[in-house]
Order: structure tokens, then sequence, then C-alpha cells
């Protein structure tokens, strides 16, 4: 899986859920897109959706099941959460390091 | 045709939840570590111990795979142990734990991810009466359910954006396997306790099930018993 491929389907799934929660903020979202915090569109159980949805979209597109969140990711100094750019490069490694 | 997944369908209420559930036109996924022996085309079962969260990984895949939603999620697999707590080995209480309580926890992450991704469906946890009773004699069995309970609750508020709903339904003792161990006297003492002397019948049992089932308007996160718990 490439970065960009990452970025991709991130921003696919984060427009998906912008239309379902009616949030036209998030329809607009980039890769500078916040996921958690103050700034961000996403409340921590929409956070929660986007990443169970992305686990569906990696398994249904790439056949494999990846664990987004477990203490790998907890435990890393920058929050793979944080926004759409760390989650793509989390993305790209976790699948990548499942695949091989 | 609607699909549900239930697990501990080799015997007792399981069992008897899904051929009410066959009879009526679903179809099911039956999840269980020994046969169910239901040959009917519409049941299709998988022999794996639900506490093994790898193999039970393997069996949502290949649900997966077929495609079709699942609406119901029955947690119904569990184990009882009769002990008092002073007595009963340390191992024992592990393994009721880890069957009740965390085998639950697992199959309502891997299918709630399913429910939720499909934007509904319910899930049905399986406890007791003996849990409001403080049932004395149980103390391994009544802690697992009521930490199921806790999990009932607390799921309820963590997917109703998802559209999935997640209720506990409890029941008295009914005449399975589970209940072989109770003595007549106790079993007839807490069926007085609850309102109902004359027990509870697979029937009677499957029937308050697929009253919830049916239910639009049920409330997620509730527990509800068959019988009168004050």
């Amino acid at each position: 899986m490439t970065r960009p491929e990452s970025i991709a389907l991130i921003l696919k799934r984060i427009q998906i859920l912008g239309a379902e929660l009616a949030k036209p903020e998030l329809c607009q979202a980039t890769e500078a897109t916040k996921l958690f915090g103050e700034s961000s569109s996403l409340d921590s159980m929409g956070l929660v959706t986007l990443i169970a949805d992305l686990e569906e979209d990696i398994r249904q597109q790439y056949k494999i099941s990846v664990t987004l969140v477990d203490e790998k990711a907890m435990s890393r100094l920058t929050s793979p959460f944080r926004s759409v750019h760390h989650l793509a490069d989390y993305i790209t490694l976790v699948v990548n390091d499942t695949k091989s | 045709m609607p699909t549900a997944v239930i697990t501990g369908t080799s015997r007792g209420l399981g069992h008897a939840l899904t051929e009410k559930l066959l009879s009526l036109g679903w179809y099911v996924y039956g999840i269980s570590r020994s046969s169910s022996r239901i040959p009917h085309p519409n049941f299709q079962e998988y022999l794996v111990d639900i506490t093994d969260e790898s193999a039970v990984q393997r069996v949502v895949n290949s649900i997966k795979e077929a495609g079709k939603p699942i609406e119901l999620l029955v947690n119904n697999a569990g184990a009882a142990s009769m002990n008092a707590v002073l007595l009963t080995p340390f191992k024992t209480a592990e393994s009721i734990m880890r069957l009740n309580y965390l085998g639950s926890f697992n199959t309502t992450q891997l299918f709630g991810k399913i429910m939720a991704r499909q934007r509904h469906g319910l899930i049905i946890n399986i406890t007791t009466v003996a849990v409001p009773l403080n049932l004395e004699g149980e103390a391994a069995y009544v802690a697992s359910k009521a930490a199921v309970e806790a999990l009932t609750r607390v799921t309820a508020r963590e997917i109703v954006a998802q559209g999935v709903k997640i209720i506990a339904l409890g029941f008295g003792p009914i005449d399975t396997d589970l209940t072989r161990a109770i003595s007549r006297d106790k079993i007839q003492k807490i069926n007085d306790q609850i309102g109902r002397p004359r027990g509870t019948t697979l029937n009677e049992a499957t029937d308050f099930i697929l009253e919830k089932i049916n239910n639009a308007e049920i409330i997620s996160g509730s527990v509800e018993y068959l019988g009168d718990i004050r």
C-alpha cells in the first residue's frame, strides 16, 4: 500500500462519514484535517466509527485483517489519530507490515 | 431472510433459540465448541471456542465473505459453577470469567464492527436473575454475568451513533445442562423469589427473546429479566 492510496482511502471514508453526520466540513477534509481534539469536527465516537470503517475498507481492498488501535498505536510518541496526515503514515506502515 | 449469529448453539437455550429462529425463516450461524446437530439448510455452524480471539476472527471473515447483513447476535454461550467463594479454585473463577465475560466481549467487538458498518443490528447478551438476587453459592458465575451486564450498558452508549442496539436478557433457572447441578429445593426457592413458581421453560425463554427482537422500540443498554425482580 502506498501513502497516496492510504490518504485516498481515509479521505473517502471521512467524506462518507461527513455526509452521514451532516458535517459539510468533513466532506472538505484534506491531509491536514484534525481527527480529534477541540479543532476536530469528529467527536470521539465519530473517530471510533471512522477507524472501524477503515479496518473494514482495508480488509475488503487488501484482503487482510488489521487492528488499528492497539498498544503499539497508543504507545507511539505522536498519536496516529491526530490528523489525516498521521493516520495515513500509520495505516501505510501497518498494512505493509501485515502483508510482508 | 434475516440473519443471526448465536453462540452456544449445541445445547440448552442456544439450541432452542436456533431452532425457533430457523422455523421463523431466519438464517442462523451457530458458534459452538461441539456440534449442534441441527440439520437445516439455513443453519451453518462453526466449531470454535469463543474465547479464542483469532479463531473467532476467522469465523467473522468467513461470514463476511458470504455477504449477508447480520441483524442479530445472541451471546448465549456460558458456563456456571456452584461453589462458595471461599472454596472456589482460582482457575474455575478465571475460566468462568473468560467464557462468560471475555467470550461475549470478543464476539460483541468482532460482530459489533460488522453491525456498526451496516449502521444497524441488535446484540443480545444472556444474563441471569442470579445477578440482582446476589445468589449465594454462585459468586464466580454472578460476577461474570454482572460484568456482561456492565459491558451491555457501556457498549450501548458507544454504538448508539452507528445505529446498533445492545441489551441483556436474564432468566431464572431453565431446565438445561447448566442448572442440572442445582438442587430442586434451591431452584424452587429462586423461582418463588422471582414470582415464577412453576419455573421457566425453554419455550418461554425463547419467546421472551423473540418478543425483544421484534420490538423496534427496545431501549439499548437495558437489562431485563423474565420474572418479578425487585
